[in-house]
């Protein structure tokens, strides 16, 4: 790997974490706060690229599982990894390499900018949304026994909140890709 | 800006080391999975909690850690009431309390630096056969922690620069160029990296 | 120290960065002008390997760039102009410390070598430290200690005070002059250099002018003016 990979994989991981530290927001029409921080995934997948964002997501985990409190609200450690939404966290590494791979196969540098929002809406949507709550849904289910279906509707309350989120990633990717391009680019 | 969560001590957690605790852990959450006994289940709980309360933390902070964790437990235990019935509801919250416990008390007593020397030591055999560099992990936790001050000043910069212009700031907004302002010292950090042989010599 | 450079040139893709020369560097302090673009930098990162010569080779103490170039990155230590960008860990100690175990010194001579780096810089309260506390001219002075704990023979600085106020420039400007490794200072700072052995003036991707600091710096006077 080289050395500037590296760094944008440890950088990128920096940018979850101060994610975390931004207060949530809460707007009218949807019943729970949004943080900003799950959605890194989309953004990491979106602007450095499958590999190196999934890397990132697995040094986020790996300094959360280390004890540090790099968690929105400051939370951390192995409690959270053994606890009820700990496949979501877990799901975020394969949830940023999927919208990665889906952001470098459909965006391109000079394509016309309704298929490049396209592009990482998708991304965001399939990785950000699709594998994350894949992945975490049935973790809790295993975990906690809670009944899939039950588990399932419980879990539709943060969808309007996470189509915000995809909708405000895409934008960012977007200007990014625009101002600093690196979703193609291996050192 | 970032405090660990490990607390000084000297218990019998303090002294193990990282690596026979997680396996500790791990071992402890296939036991208690295939537990179906409500008194074991109970007293698992009630060691776990002991263990827990014990490693140093005053019972404010020790609560504090743990409360997003037990809220979302606590609301799954009440829909499996709900949909599964009292006595299965109340296994399924022993055991994962009980786990939640023995994972934050381990939490507690693991230094960061134990924790990646154990994360190196894993990623040996793969060091070995050229995949990885075991090393690059410890510099990637120190870059994050290096950096983490200096992005949260650029987002505060940003937000500054937008209030003296007397443009109304939207976080939302801000992400893309703040992206930009933190990923475009990359190059150079690696050049300085790459000068002092930190990586390969 | 005896770096030399034969045939040497640099061509990037876009345009040549510095037409074919050579040189034999041995005097103890080397000053490097000239404006900017002219190829300062990159002559200075020939040294030290970071930049590879697309023509001929550049030897130092005998080590090819190239061939030998985890050697030269011992020999050579670099000192960037963004002071932010080197220290890579939270605190200054284990920074210094990092470096040092990366080249593979024992755990007690990581410690007496970082104690001693911070003790030459005089910045040995600022070993605790974080990193984002302290100002511009600490911050370039925990890095000038970070690359001098290795023991590299030679320090090749780009451009060191350009980033900083009066008073850290102060600072810096006499760490530097105390250093007893060789130097080669890449500096807009003309003062910096007037005491120095050799004075190199690029322009344009060449040499225009190579000798004592006093001619030199009414050369590169000369080139600024037009």
């Amino acid at each position: 790997m080289t050395t500037k990979d590296l760094v944008l994989i440890a950088l990128f991981a920096a940018i979850v974490v101060m994610l975390g530290l931004l207060p949530p927001i809460t707007l009218a029409f949807i019943p729970v706060p949004i943080t900003a921080q799950s959605m890194g995934v989309m953004l990491a997948g979106c602007i450095i690229g499958a590999k190196r964002g999934a890397l990132a997501y697995a040094l986020f985990v790996v300094l959360v599982a280390a004890g540090l409190p790099v968690l929105a609200g400051g939370h951390g450690g192995l409690s959270v990894l053994m606890g009820p939404t700990a496949g979501y966290i877990f799901g975020w590494i394969p949830g940023t390499y999927v919208a990665g791979l889906v952001a470098e196969r459909m965006v391109r540098e000079g394509q016309p900018e309704a298929r490049q929002y396209i592009g990482f809406f998708l991304a965001s949507v399939i990785g950000g949304i699709g594998v994350v709550y894949g992945i975490g849904i049935p973790w809790l289910c295993a975990v906690t026994g809670t009944p899939f279906g039950a588990a399932l509707y419980g879990n539709l309350a943060f969808i309007p909140g996470d189509l915000v989120k995809a909708v405000i990633a895409t934008l960012a990717a977007r200007a990014v890709l625009a101002g600093y391009p690196m979703l193609h680019s291996r050192a | 800006m970032l405090k660990s969560l490990y607390v000084d001590g000297h218990t019998f957690l303090h002294r193990a080391s990282a690596g026979a605790k997680m396996a500790a852990l791990a071992l402890c959450g296939i036991a208690l999975y295939f537990t179906h006994s409500t008194i074991i289940l109970a007293s698992a709980t009630v060691l776990a909690g002991t263990i827990y309360l014990r490693v140093g933390l005053d019972l404010r902070e020790a609560y504090a850690r743990l409360k997003p964790v037990l809220f979302t437990i606590g609301i799954l235990a009440l829909v499996n009431w709900w949909v599964l019935g009292f006595g299965i509801a109340a296994m399924q919250l022993l055991r994962i309390i009980a786990i939640v416990l023995l994972a934050a008390a381990i939490t507690a007593t693991t230094r960061i630096a134990e924790f990646m020397a154990l994360i190196e030591w894993l990623l040996g055999p793969l060091d070995r056969r050229g995949l990885v560099r075991a090393s690059d992990i410890s510099l990637a936790l120190g870059l994050v922690l290096r950096f983490v001050p200096d992005i949260f000043a650029h987002y505060e910069g940003l937000k500054d620069a937008h209030v003296a212009r007397g443009i109304p700031f939207r976080p939302a907004r801000a992400i893309g160029p703040m992206i930009i302002l933190v990923l475009k010292d990359a190059d150079s950090i690696a050049e300085a990296i790459d000068a002092r042989g930190i990586r390969g010599l | 120290m005896d770096i030399r450079f034969s045939d040497c040139s640099v061509k990037f893709k876009s345009h040549v960065a510095l037409h074919p020369f050579s040189l034999d560097i041995s005097e103890r302090r080397v000053g490097i002008i000239g404006l900017n673009g002219s190829g300062k930098t990159t002559f200075a990162k020939l040294i030290n390997g970071l930049v590879k010569p697309s023509t001929g080779h550049v030897t130092v103490n005998g080590h090819d760039t190239v061939a030998e170039a985890k050697a030269v990155l011992t020999l050579a230590g670099f000192i960037f102009q963004n002071p932010q960008q080197q220290l890579i860990m939270p605190i200054v100690s284990e920074d210094i410390a990092f470096g040092l175990k990366a080249h593979g010194f024992s755990p007690a001579e990581v410690a007496s070598r970082t104690e001693a780096a911070l003790a030459r810089l005089g910045i040995s309260a600022l070993g605790p430290r974080r990193v984002h506390e302290l100002s511009g001219g600490e911050v370039q002075l925990a890095a000038i200690a970070s690359v001098v704990a290795t023991g590299p023979e030679i320090l090749i600085f780009d451009e060191p005070v350009n980033q900083l106020d009066l008073r850290n420039r102060a600072r810096v400007l006499a760490a530097i002059e105390s250093l007893p490794e060789s130097a080669i200072v890449i500096s807009h700072d003309l003062p910096l250099i007037e005491g120095f052995d050799r004075v190199l003036v690029f322009h344009e991707g060449r040499i225009a002018f190579d000798g004592a600091p006093g001619p030199a710096i009414a050369h590169y006077r000369e080139i600024a003016a037009c």
